[in-house]
């Protein structure tokens, strides 16, 4: 189930962070992970090259998180990915956002490769239940 | 949802009367950000302050923090207890931008990382925060305009985020009473103890 060629994409305006996020996957034996500093640069990457999972944060400048959620949700060729919110938000409206937007899980910061791990477990789950692919 | 060790608003705000400023204190674990003429007042023994602001718009802010006591992972701001320092650093960046500040016209000072925990087991903490915020600043490329960094002493630190202007006092010890040692040490007890991860569920 986990599948070490899965492809992630992850978006973080802190290059610091998008490092720590990169290195807690590598932990996991994801290796395949393309990086993106907004939401603008991040719906350009998703839409050009195919990517199996998407790893965001919430505040970012040009666009946030919850509105890059959006767009991939509303988009017919993006809907079915994989979003994990990884944010320093959370405030309970936070949260309900994300959930109401379909978002596929929240992690809050400063998290562990486990805390992410159990995560990712648990989103794989979730889509052979639902039947779907990512 | 399961509580993570979080960072907190600086609660106690007053009126300084020598300064004739409306002024925030923070304590080790807080943070403060304001777009209105401030003053923000910290002590820092081995603990470390970056005060950053974007001198287009007035808008600043300080933060107050140590890294996790984590034997032998270093300062490098990916490493096990460095992810905490990363996590306080962009709590107070975030809170900037939602006031209007810019990234990438941000500026800091930073201080303290004083030698001042004797007799703990990590002898080196002041130098491993005062590392590890200097790496985070450079990695995230916003310039540092001044520091203080390292030493014997705890340091008392005035900043004024609407023009920036930074006033320092080195505490001389002896100390006359033992607060900020006693601070840091009920802090960094804090952050040892508590669960330095969070999960949400979304789903059951």
């Amino acid at each position: 189930m986990t599948d070490p060629k899965l492809r992630f994409l992850v978006v973080d305006d802190f290059s610091t962070m998008r490092r720590i996020v990169r290195n807690l996957l590598k932990e996991l034996s994801y290796t395949d992970v393309d990086e993106a500093e907004d939401g603008v640069m991040a719906l350009q990457k998703l839409k050009a090259e195919k990517f199996d999972f998407v790893v965001s944060d919430w505040n970012m400048p040009n666009m946030t998180g919850i509105e890059l959620l959006k767009s991939i949700r509303s988009d017919d060729g993006l809907k079915h990915l994989p979003v994990l919110m990884v944010t320093a938000e959370a405030k309970k409206e936070n949260i309900i956002e994300a959930a109401q937007c379909g978002a596929s899980g929240y992690v809050v910061k400063p998290f562990t490769a486990a805390t992410l791990s159990e995560k990712l477990t648990k989103i794989f789950q979730n889509i052979e239940r639902a039947g779907v692919r990512p | 949802m399961i509580q993570s060790y979080e960072e907190q608003l600086a609660a106690n705000v007053y009126f300084d009367r020598s300064f004739k400023l409306e002024t925030a204190k923070l304590l080790p674990g807080e943070y403060y950000v304001t777009d209105r003429n401030m003053m923000l007042v910290t002590v820092l023994g081995s603990c470390v302050a970056a005060c950053v602001r974007d001198p287009r718009h007035g808008i600043g802010g300080m933060n107050h923090f140590m890294l996790p006591d984590s034997a032998g992972d270093g300062a490098s701001p990916v490493s096990n207890s460095a992810r905490y320092g990363t996590y306080a650093m962009e709590i107070l960046i975030n809170q900037l931008i939602k006031l209007g500040a810019r990234r990438e016209a941000l500026e800091a000072k930073v201080f303290g990382g004083g030698n001042v925990l004797r007799g703990l087991t990590i002898a080196n903490v002041g130098q491993r925060n005062a590392d590890f915020v200097l790496e985070f600043l450079a990695a995230e490329q916003i310039p540092v305009r001044g520091r203080d960094l390292v030493g014997e002493w705890p340091r008392k630190v005035h900043y004024f985020p609407a023009d920036g202007r930074v006033l320092m006092k080195k505490l001389q010890p002896p100390m006359h009473n033992d607060t900020i040692y006693v601070r840091e040490v009920e802090y960094r007890s804090r952050l040892v103890t508590a669960k330095v991860a969070g999960v949400v569920e979304l789903y059951a």
